[in-house]
C-alpha cells in the first residue's frame, strides 16, 4: 500500500503497487479567478493545468490523486452516461454524497449534461436505519430526480429510499461507471441555468432545495478567493462533508474554480480520527487555506493528551487561512485550540470568521486576512430583545449585567450588499440590532418547485436570510439565528421536525409543543422541548415524557432536553404563532415553570 | 481470531468511559435509545473499536448497527 511518509515535505515511500503522488500545489497555469460563464468552463480551464483532487483514508495516507484533467475526461463520459439513462437539461440527478472522486467525476457528469446534480446525505451514527432511508426518501420527494446514483454500499438503502417513487431510478455507481458510453455532443449551458440543487441546510422533515445559477455561484466562488487573497502557493485541506455547503462549495467548487489543489480526508474518518486534518495541515509545504465549524477545532483541541508533543508531531505554521463558520463560533474554543498549538507554530491570526449561508450559495460575509477573530461584548438582554448593541448604561434595576461575546464576521464579499432592518422593514443605523438581508451576486434562484417559501425570503432580489445581527463600519455581527435553527456539532436541526416528531404521538397537537436551542454549562448548545400536558399523575407525566423523548430521537436521532408545562403556558405572537423565541426566554428566565415530574 | 464473547467483554470495556450515564450494558443495550450516545461519541468509540482489532468499520455498516451486540457480531465477521 503505498503511503506518505510523515516527515514534512511531500515524500512519497514507494509501494509495491507503485506510488500514489498528489497533485501538485504550483503550476504555471496563469491563475483565474472563477470568472467563468459555468462551472464546466471552470473545470475546462483547470483541467489545463496539473492540479487536482486528493483522497486520503482515516490515518492521512493518499488513497487517490485526482488531477483535474482526469476528472474533466470521466466527468464528460459521464454525462454521455448520464443522457443515455435519459437525463435532460434541468432534470435533477440525486447523488449520495461520499468523499470520493466517483461522487465528484459524477457530479460534474450531471453539470455537463446540463442535469442539476443535488448531493444527499450520509449516514454518519451507529443504528437510525430506518431514519435514514426516510431521509433520502423525503429528499428525493422534494428534488424529484431522474437517478439516484450511490457507492455500492450504500445502494440496499437508497434503493429501498427510491422504490416508492415513480421515475427515478436507483444505480449503484460502480456499476454505472461500467456502462458504456457514446462520444455524443453535450449541451451548452448559459451563466443564468440553475447549476444545482443544494438542501444543506434545511429542515429534513420538510426540505427546501436551494437553486443556485452558475453565474450566482461563481461570483461567490472569486468571492473566496478575493477575500483570502488567494496566492501561488495555497492548497485547501478540508474534511467537511460534500453535502454540505461548506463542503461542497468552499472546499470543492471554490479551490476547482480558482484553481486550487485540494486534499480530503472523509468526514467519519475525520470524526474517527480528527488530527489526521492536522496531519494533512503540516504536511502541506505551502499554504494551506482550511475551513471548519467550532465543533471542529474543538475536538482536535480536546484530542490532545499531555503525551502527544504537539510541536514535534504538526507544523501549522504555514496555516495561513483557518476559517471559521457554519455554526456560532465560539471565542472560548478558538482561544483553547490556540492555546494547544501554539507550540506548533500556529497562528492565531490565521482565523478567519465567516458568515453565511446556502441560499447566498455559501459566503455573506468573511473577515479580511489577518485580523482575526474580534468580539464586541454585549449586554444579553440588548440580545434578548431588538435594541443598541453595546454596553448599555444602565444596569438599572441592579442585578449583574451579563456580557455576550459577539464575533466579528467581516465585511461583504465583493457584489453583495448587506442591510440591517427593523420589524417593519426599514434599515437600521450602525449598531442597532435587526434582521439581516442580503443581495446581489450569489443570491440563490430560489427554492426548487416551492415558489411559497422563495416568496417568504425573497423579494426585490434582496434575502431575507432570517438571522439577527447588526452593522459596525461595514462589519457584520451575527447575535442569532431567527429562523430557530438549532445548529449542534455543525449540523443544522430544524425545531419544526422535533415538535412535528412529538406531533406523532397520540394526545399531541402543532401548538403544543415550543423546540429550541439552549446553551448547556458547558458551553455547548442542546436542543430542548417544552410540550403542554393536561395530566396530573405524577407517574403519567414520567410516562408521557420518556415516550416524547424516545419518539424524538428516534426520528431525529437526537437526544433533547423535554419539559412539561401547563396547558396555555406557551407564548404566541401578536398573529398568534407559536413564539419559540419568546418560550426560550421565558423558560430560561424562569417565567415558564415546568411541571415536576417523578423521580 | 477473537471468540465473541471476548470480543462483547471488550467492547464494554471501551465503551466504559464513554457511558457517562452508567447505563447497564447489555446486549441489546441501544447506542442511541439506551446509552443516548451523540455521533461524535460513537465515531470515537468505531476509532478505538478499529484499533483493538486493527479493522474498519465501513460507514454504510452503521445505520444497521443499532445494539452493543450488533457491534460485536460485526466485529467476530470482521476479524474472520
Amino acid at each position: 500500500m503505498p503511503h506518505l511518509s510523515n516527515e514534512p515535505g511531500l515524500s512519497i515511500a514507494p509501494g509495491a503497487a507503485g506510488t500514489v503522488v498528489p497533485t501538485p500545489t504550483l503550476d504555471p497555469l496563469p491563475r483565474r479567478i472563477a470568472d467563468f460563464a459555468t462551472l464546466g468552463d471552470a473545470l475546462g480551464y483547470a483541467a489545463q493545468g496539473t492540479r487536482g483532487l486528493n483522497f486520503f483514508d482515516a490515518r492521512a495516507s493518499l488513497v487517490r490523486a485526482y488531477p483535474f484533467a482526469e476528472l474533466r475526461t470521466d466527468a464528460r463520459t459521464d454525462a454521455a452516461r448520464l443522457i443515455a439513462a435519459g437525463a435532460r437539461p434541468g432534470d435533477r440527478v440525486a447523488l449520495i454524497a461520499e468523499t470520493s472522486a466517483e461522487f465528484v467525476r459524477l457530479f460534474f457528469g450531471a453539470i455537463y449534461a446540463g442535469a442539476l446534480p443535488t448531493p444527499l446525505p450520509l449516514p454518519t451514527s451507529f443504528g437510525g436505519r430506518d431514519a435514514y432511508v426516510e431521509q433520502i426518501r423525503t429528499q428525493l420527494l422534494s428534488c424529484d430526480p431522474l437517478l439516484v446514483l450511490s457507492p455500492p454500499g450504500l445502494f440496499a438503502l437508497v434503493a429501498e429510499a427510491a422504490a416508492p417513487l415513480d421515475g427515478c431510478t436507483a444505480h449503484d455507481w460502480a456499476a454505472f461507471h461500467a456502462l458504456p458510453a457514446d462520444d455524443i455532443e453535450l449541451p451548452s449551458a448559459t451563466a443564468d441555468d440553475i447549476a444545482y440543487l443544494q438542501y444543506s441546510s434545511g429542515s429534513t422533515r420538510f426540505p427546501h432545495g436551494v437553486a443556485v445559477t452558475h453565474r450566482a455561484l461563481l461570483a461567490n466562488l472569486a468571492g473566496h478567493a478575493t477575500c483570502t487573497r488567494v496566492r501561488a502557493s495555497d492548497r485547501v485541506v478540508s474534511w467537511l462533508p460534500f453535502y454540505h455547503d461548506m463542503g461542497l462549495v468552499g472546499c470543492l467548487l471554490s479551490p476547482l474554480a480558482n484553481q486550487m489543489s485540494a486534499d480530503y480526508i472523509a468526514t467519519e474518518d475525520f470524526a474517527r480520527r480528527p488530527l489526521s486534518w492536522l496531519t494533512l495541515v503540516s504536511r502541506n509545504e505551502g499554504t494551506t487555506l482550511s475551513y471548519s465549524p467550532t465543533f471542529g477545532y474543538d475536538i482536535c483541541a480536546r484530542r490532545i493528551s499531555t503525551s502527544i508533543d504537539v510541536s514535534e508531531r504538526f507544523d501549522l505554521s504555514r496555516w495561513r487561512v483557518a476559517g471559521n463558520g457554519a455554526d456560532m463560533i465560539r471565542p472560548e474554543v478558538m482561544q483553547h485550540f490556540v492555546d494547544v498549538f501554539d507550540a506548533a507554530g500556529f497562528r492565531a491570526d490565521a482565523f478567519l470568521p465567516s458568515y453565511g449561508l446556502a441560499e447566498a450559495t455559501l459566503a455573506v460575509s468573511m473577515m479580511p486576512v489577518g485580523e482575526g477573530i474580534v468580539t464586541d461584548l454585549v449586554d444579553e438582554r440588548v440580545l434578548s430583545g431588538e435594541g443598541y448593541a453595546g454596553v448599555s448604561a444602565d444596569s438599572a434595576i441592579g442585578r449583574p449585567t451579563r456580557y455576550r461575546a459577539i464575533v466579528n464576521c467581516g465585511r461583504a464579499l465583493p457584489g453583495l450588499t448587506i442591510e440591517i432592518r427593523d420589524e417593519a422593514g426599514l434599515p437600521l443605523a450602525d449598531r442597532h440590532i435587526g434582521r439581516l438581508f442580503v443581495a446581489g451576486e450569489g443570491v440563490m434562484a430560489g427554492y426548487f418547485r416551492d415558489e411559497a417559501a422563495t416568496a417568504a425570503c425573497l423579494s426585490d432580489g434582496w434575502l431575507d436570510t432570517g438571522d439577527m445581527g447588526y452593522l459596525a463600519d461595514g462589519y457584520v455581527y451575527i447575535v442569532g439565528r431567527a429562523k430557530d435553527m438549532i445548529i449542534i456539532n455543525g449540523k443544522n436541526h430544524w425545531p419544526q421536525d422535533i415538535e412535528w416528531a412529538i406531533e406523532q404521538l397520540p394526545g399531541f397537537k402543532a401548538g403544543d409543543i415550543a423546540a429550541f436551542a439552549i446553551t448547556t454549562p458547558g458551553g455547548e448548545e442542546a436542543p430542548a422541548v417544552l410540550v403542554q400536558c393536561r395530566t396530573s399523575d405524577l407517574v403519567e407525566r414520567t410516562h408521557l415524557r420518556e415516550a416524547i423523548r424516545t419518539k424524538v430521537r428516534a426520528i431525529t436521532g437526537m437526544s433533547c432536553v423535554v419539559e412539561l408545562v401547563p396547558p396555555r403556558t406557551l407564548p404566541r405572537t401578536s398573529s398568534g404563532k407559536l413564539s419559540r423565541s419568546k418560550a426560550r426566554s421565558q423558560y430560561l428566565s424562569g417565567e415558564i415553570q415546568p411541571f415536576e415530574i417523578a423521580a | 481470531m477473537p471468540a465473541r464473547e471476548t470480543i462483547y467483554a471488550r467492547i464494554v470495556d471501551l465503551i466504559g468511559p464513554l457511558n457517562k450515564k452508567a447505563v447497564p450494558l447489555a446486549e441489546d443495550t441501544s447506542f442511541s435509545n439506551d446509552l443516548e450516545m451523540d455521533s461524535l461519541t460513537v465515531m470515537d468509540l468505531v476509532a478505538n473499536i478499529e484499533d483493538e482489532w486493527d479493522i474498519v468499520l465501513p460507514l454504510n455498516m452503521l445505520p444497521e448497527l443499532e445494539t452493543i451486540g450488533q457491534v460485536a457480531d460485526a466485529v467476530a465477521k470482521l476479524t474472520k
